[in-house]
Formats: C-alpha cells, sequence, structure tokens
C-alpha cells in the first residue's frame, strides 16, 4: 500500500503560540506511518476576519489557502474551528457557481480535524500507549457542533486513558472564547470560563484534554493565572506524550 | 421602545447580581433537563425536528400567498381582518377599536408583538386601561419591569419582592411572600376585570391558512378566559405567524411546547376559527385579527435575513445561549433577548444601533442545535457584523473599535505576505521578551486589557513551528519548538 501523505495545516495561533502542538501533529501522524508535509507558505485561514466581520479579507485568506492547498490529498489540522472555516465557511464566501466556490468545495472534504481523520479516514481509535492521569475532554463548540466531532476524540483518548477518563459536567458548553468576544466581553467571557473550569474542578481530573487552539488558550490562559497545578492539554500533545510512553515500555 | 443601548451597562450590573447568577444557572439546566425530557418523548426526536424546520422554511417562503389564504378564510368564518403597516398603524387601529366602543380597559393575553409595538402605553394614552392577565406579565408590568425572558417574562423576580409590590399597588391588602397565596391575589383580581370585559386583546401563536384559525398555546388559562369572555376579541398577530395547515399547527405544537418547557401538551390550547356564531352561547360577538407587519416585509426581502421570520418563540435559544445564561434578558434592552433578540434586533432598530446584541456572541452554535425552526443564528450574526463592517459603523464606538480594525488591518496584511508574517513575528516576540516571564504574558500595553484581566497568555515561541520545521528540514529529527524538549 502507497505510504498516506499528510499535508499539515497549522494554524496561525498555533504556530506563533503554541508550536507544541504543530509538533506533536506531525509526530503523532509519523509514528502512525504517515508522510508529512507542511507548505511554508500557508499563514492564516481567515477565520479571525470572518467572525469579525470582514468578509473581504476572510475571503482573500481563503483564496490563498485554497491556492496553497488545493492539491493535497488530506489536510490536517489540529484546530477544529480552522477546519469548520475551511469545510463550512468557504464555499459560503463566493457567489453560487462561481470558480472559487467551486474550488472551496472540492477542497472542503479532504480537510480533516486530527481526530477525526485518525478516526474516520485512518480508522485509528487506539494509537498505542498509555498516560497515567485522570484525564477529562472539552467538546470545543466548533469540533462538536461545527464539525459533529466528539465521539472520535474520546475513543482516542480513552485508548490511553482507559477508565481514567471521566466525563465533567457540561462538557459541551461553551469555555467563553469565541475569539474577538472575549477581548470585547471580557466580563461575559471570563463570567462563562469560570464556570467551564470550575466544572473541571469538580470532575477531579488533572488534564483537560481539547482539540482547538481557541479554547485551550481561553482556559489554559485562566488555568495558569489561578490554577497553576492543573493542565490543559491539546488532543496531539497527549497523543504524542502517551505514545512516547508507550513505546517505552 | 428602549434602545439596547445600554448593554453593557446592564449586564455588567447582571454579572454583579448574586441572585441572577444563581437564578440565571438554574433557569438553564433546568431547561435544558425538560427540553431533552420532553423530546426524548418523539420516537424520533431529530426527525421531529427536521420537520418543524421544513414547516416553518416553508411557511416563511410561501408567506404571502399564505396571509392572503389566511386572511380569506379568516373573513370566511367572520372575522374582520386589519392590516397594520408598523406599529404606530397597528395601536392606532385597536386604540380607534376601543374608542368607538367606549370600552374603559381591556384585558390582554401573553403576546410579544403587543409589547413590540407599544400597544400598553398607546391604551393607556388614550384613557383605556390595561390589565396583563398573565401572571408574569402582571408582575412585570405591576413593578414596571421589562420581560427578562421570551416564555417567563418575571421568571427572575423572587416572591417577596413580588409581594411587596403586590402591597404597595393594593393588589393584596396584608404583606406576604407565599407564592401560592400571591397568585390566588392575582386570580381574585383579575376574576373580576373579566367579568365585566367588553374587550379582551390576545396574540397568536399560530395562524391557520387553510382554516382561518388563531392557535393559542398557554399554561394559565387566561387567555382561553380572554377568547372566550369578552363583547368584542382582538387578536394581534405579526405577518410570519402564519402557517399552512391545521396539520402542520399540531406538529409545530407538539414541538413549541417540548422544545419550550418540556410539556408534551402546555395546561391550555385553544383553537378559535371566528367569533359566535348565530345561536352559539359562547364566544365573542366580534373578532378583529390585525395583522401587523413592522418591518416583517423588508426582512421578507432580504434574502440572508429572512430565515428570520421562521421563529416560532419557544425560548430555547435562550435557554441553552452561554452569554443569556449570565446575562439575563435584560442587556438586550428590548422585548426579544437572548440569540432570537440578538438575530432579530437588529433587524427591526437597525444594525447601527444593535452592535452589542450581535457582537456578544461566542458563535458556539447552541442556539442553532435546539432551534426547531431551523434557524442559523450564527450565520446571521456574521452577516451583521459584515453589514457593520461595510457600513463603517464599527469606527463609531471609539478607541477600542479603531484599534481592533487597526489591528485586524495589520493581521490582514500579514496573512497574505509570508515574509511580513516572519517580521511580525520576530517583532512580538521581541515585545514578548521584555513583557513575558516564564513563557507567558500577564499584561499588555497594546489594549488586550479585557483578556488580560483574568488570563494569561502564552509568550510568542521562541521557535515558532515553522521555524522548528525549516530546522528539522535541515537536519532530521531536531529538537521541538519554544527551545525545550518535546
Amino acid at each position: 500500500m502507497r505510504t498516506m501523505e499528510v499535508s499539515l495545516f497549522i494554524p496561525c495561533t498555533v504556530d506563533v503560540l503554541l508550536p507544541e502542538i504543530g509538533v506533536a501533529t506531525c509526530r503523532v501522524l509519523e509514528r502512525l506511518g504517515v508522510k508529512t508535509v507542511y507548505h511554508e507558505s500557508q499563514t492564516c485561514c481567515g477565520q479571525v476576519f470572518l467572525n469579525a466581520g470582514h468578509a473581504q479579507k476572510a475571503r482573500r485568506a481563503a483564496c490563498r489557502f485554497i491556492e496553497i492547498f488545493s492539491k493535497d490529498d488530506f489536510v490536517v489540522s489540529p484546530s477544529g474551528s480552522c477546519v469548520h472555516m475551511v469545510r463550512s465557511c468557504y464555499p459560503d464566501l463566493f457567489p453560487a457557481g462561481s470558480l472559487w466556490r467551486a474550488r472551496a468545495l472540492d477542497l472542503a472534504p479532504r480537510v480533516f480535524e486530527l481526530s477525526q481523520f485518525l478516526v474516520d479516514v485512518m480508522g485509528v481509535t487506539d494509537p498505542g500507549g498509555s498516560f497515567d492521569a485522570t484525564v477529562t475532554y472539552h467538546d470545543s463548540c466548533h469540533v462538536l457542533r461545527g464539525l459533529g466531532v466528539s465521539r472520535q476524540a474520546r475513543m482516542l483518548v480513552d485508548a490511553a486513558a482507559g477508565p481514567r477518563r471521566v466525563e465533567m459536567p457540561g462538557a459541551d458548553s461553551c469555555c467563553g472564547f469565541g475569539g474577538e468576544f472575549s477581548v470585547r466581553f471580557p466580563e461575559i467571557s471570563v463570567a462563562i470560563l469560570k464556570d467551564k473550569v470550575q466544572s473541571f474542578l469538580d470532575s477531579r481530573a488533572d488534564v483537560l484534554v481539547l482539540n482547538e487552539p481557541g479554547c485551550l488558550l481561553n482556559i489554559g490562559g485562566y488555568l495558569h493565572r489561578h490554577h497553576p497545578e492543573k493542565r490543559v492539554m491539546h488532543l496531539a500533545v497527549f497523543l504524542d506524550e502517551a505514545m512516547e510512553r508507550g513505546s517505552g515500555r | 421602545m428602549s434602545s439596547p443601548s445600554g448593554f453593557r451597562e446592564i449586564a455588567s450590573r447582571e454579572l454583579g447580581n448574586e441572585y441572577s447568577r444563581i437564578f440565571l444557572k438554574l433557569l438553564s439546566e433546568g431547561f435544558a433537563i425538560l427540553r431533552s425530557a420532553g423530546m426524548s418523548t418523539f420516537e424520533d426526536p431529530q426527525e421531529a425536528l427536521d420537520r418543524s424546520r421544513a414547516i416553518r422554511r416553508d411557511a416563511v417562503e410561501r408567506m404571502p400567498e399564505l396571509l392572503e389564504e389566511f386572511a380569506r378564510a379568516a373573513g370566511e368564518n367572520g372575522a374582520v381582518v386589519l392590516w397594520a403597516r408598523d406599529a404606530r398603524h397597528a395601536c392606532d387601529q385597536i386604540v380607534g377599536l376601543a374608542r368607538e366602543r367606549g370600552v374603559r380597559f381591556v384585558a390582554k393575553g401573553k403576546s410579544m408583538i403587543t409589547e413590540e409595538i407599544g400597544l400598553n402605553r398607546a391604551l393607556e394614552e388614550s384613557g383605556v386601561e390595561v390589565f396583563e392577565t398573565d401572571l408574569g406579565e402582571f408582575v412585570t408590568q405591576t413593578m414596571g419591569l421589562p420581560p427578562f425572558h421570551l416564555v417567563g417574562p418575571a421568571i427572575n423576580i423572587p416572591p417577596d419582592k413580588i409581594g411587596e409590590a403586590f402591597f404597595a399597588k393594593g393588589v393584596i391588602r396584608e404583606p406576604d411572600s407565599d407564592p401560592v397565596r400571591l397568585g390566588k391575589a392575582v386570580r381574585a383580581h383579575l376574576r373580576e376585570k373579566f367579568r365585566a370585559l367588553d374587550m379582551g386583546v390576545v396574540g397568536v401563536n399560530m395562524a391557520i391558512a387553510s382554516t382561518g384559525t388563531l392557535v393559542n398555546v398557554e399554561n394559565e388559562g387566561n387567555i382561553r378566559m380572554i377568547k372566550s369572555s369578552p363583547r368584542t376579541l382582538v387578536a394581534v398577530m405579526s405577518i410570519e405567524k402564519v402557517v399552512p395547515t391545521l396539520e402542520d399547527a399540531l406538529h409545530l405544537l407538539r414541538v413549541l411546547c417540548r422544545n419550550c418547557t418540556g410539556q408534551k401538551m402546555s395546561g391550555y390550547v385553544t383553537f378559535d376559527s371566528g367569533p359566535a356564531g348565530r345561536g352559539e352561547k359562547d364566544g365573542p360577538e366580534e373578532l378583529f385579527v390585525v395583522i401587523v407587519d413592522n418591518k416583517r416585509s423588508a426582512i421578507y426581502q432580504d434574502p440572508l435575513a429572512r430565515q428570520v421570520l421562521r421563529c416560532i418563540r419557544c425560548g430555547a435559544c435562550l435557554n441553552t445561549c452561554p452569554v443569556y445564561a449570565r446575562i439575563g434578558g435584560y442587556p438586550y434592552g428590548g422585548v426579544y433577548s437572548g440569540p432570537m433578540g440578538a438575530v432579530l434586533s437588529p433587524l427591526l432598530h437597525g444594525i447601527e444601533r444593535t452592535s452589542d446584541l450581535f457582537r456578544a456572541c461566542t458563535l458556539c452554535g447552541a442556539c442553532r442545535q435546539v432551534c426547531p425552526a431551523g434557524i442559523d443564528h450564527p450565520e446571521l450574526i456574521r452577516v451583521f457584523r459584515q453589514r457593520e463592517v461595510e457600513a463603517g459603523a464599527q469606527a463609531a464606538p471609539g478607541a477600542q473599535g479603531a484599534a481592533e480594525r487597526a489591528a485586524l488591518g495589520v493581521l490582514g496584511l500579514c496573512a497574505s505576505h509570508p515574509a511580513a508574517w516572519m517580521a511580525a513575528v520576530r517583532s512580538a516576540r521581541l515585545a514578548c521578551a521584555v513583557l513575558g516571564e516564564g513563557g507567558y504574558v500577564r499584561k499588555s500595553p497594546f489594549g488586550l486589557s479585557g483578556w488580560f484581566s483574568s488570563r494569561d497568555l502564552p509568550a510568542v515561541a521562541a521557535r515558532t513551528f515553522r521555524e522548528w520545521w525549516k530546522g528539522r528540514d535541515a537536519a532530521k529529527g531536531g529538537r521541538g519548538p519554544g527551545g525545550g524538549p518535546t
């Protein structure tokens, strides 16, 4: 069988602020025998523009993205919201019947969030390895309601953490990030965030796993200041650590 | 009608209100349980939702012809249909009806459209007293408060506060805070009004086009009382309330009740087609149906916004909204709150006056998921934000808006030019080296004070992913970025 080749779609926040997530994504895929490529011309998918109402800027970013990734068979990203942007929002940025819309629609089904790719495309539900801590999973809005992904990530966490994965109440409720919302309406954002963190604390888990950098910045930023003993981990980093340990046994 | 300009101030006040906070938590958690229990009584809940969504989409698409069909059928049933262009036109006609009949007071059922058009004030200004007969509406009317929730306008008011207001206004003779006794007192107080009622005003949940029937959904029986006891009944509806057939109405009814309060059916559902016929003892002698446009035709003409008209006012989007669940209904500054307010109010009052409503949203999509009418709230909210940007209104709010615009401008430039991107990263890294400690930034002089009020931010990495990749390409198996071990 031909080696599967995956093009890494590393969102701007990951590139600049959370590069370890990109590295872990790359390593997890490679450990599973996938060949990775990275187009160095990629920058930002444009989600931040679209959500702020700057459609023209979003359109420009979308055209760039489509140009860069259009030849890839599989595009995989550690960000559910950026994948949602490409899969669901790109086509609507262009008028019906236009070439760009056709190109967006052509690319959309080849772009995947990491857990979605591992489970739904590769059929991997146990990448191997183990994780020795109590873990809970946060359903990010764009992953759950945007992409319809939640079972996949839980399967992967379960494979490594086994019975040490616990559910927290309200796992599927918003963490209060919302991009520009978190800066425009910090009081409301933090009120939502505090409840999310409380539900994490109540779950007694040591680690909160998620697959969305936006939520990670939000929840992680709050934990870093107020509960430094608690850890928030991206699914890619979680899997990479688990596989690292697993292979060392 | 009050404008939503005080959104931030009121939201801030509500966030600081301990009682509101506890109450809202109970409300959102409680309604979620009720809703899921209610919806699970459908054999296939998703199919039931899909069907109600299809019905509402079809009804709105065919609204002009359905309205004509409804008006014809209602007329044949003996009702008089009055069309109203806007709030003023509707109020004038209803006030006119009251005046012609020398009515001293009217009793009203709970209705959002009459709140929207300001009917109570119009009637009172022309000397007609108005009695709200829904318990929640009676409380808000007595206390002079706006509705807190679409379905439960006074759901947040504790009984002791209600007791105080009732005592002050003479509804009860002795101070009391027992909810059951307070409810009974209102019942006794209003029963007198029903006995001598010349004119009643109700809203409409659904207007069935094929039969000319008005459907009302309630739990207290007051609407049933108003629909049956006065000589003159006025039913007020906005144009989007029309549904094609009785069968459609029945399905929507099943979904509405379950999605709203978790009930399989509400306490009272009334179907009325026309006034009392010859020889019939019950029912009004005359029935007027006031069909109000108030900007709906314009919304209908707007292909991106039209879907707003599908709303059936179940309130489920409020109950599931993370923002509403923290600030409640008051900040929305009008009749409609939560996600449905955020998508309807901008169309009624203008994008430029309602910015906070559609900006105060995380785009989490929980509202869309529970909506029985198939409204895509996040999409609409993005559309409004886009229109605001296009109108250049964003610069208006002052420094914050301008700073954001500038930041997005720079980001946009960098996003199109990888070299600029790298240069920006290097500058930001230098700034972080000055501001940050231990790999995190705790404050910033560049405006992001909202973020840093309670959150830290990782500093720009010593090695970005891109730089790591380049290094790895050069020497395979290198160390990870950030300078640390991977």
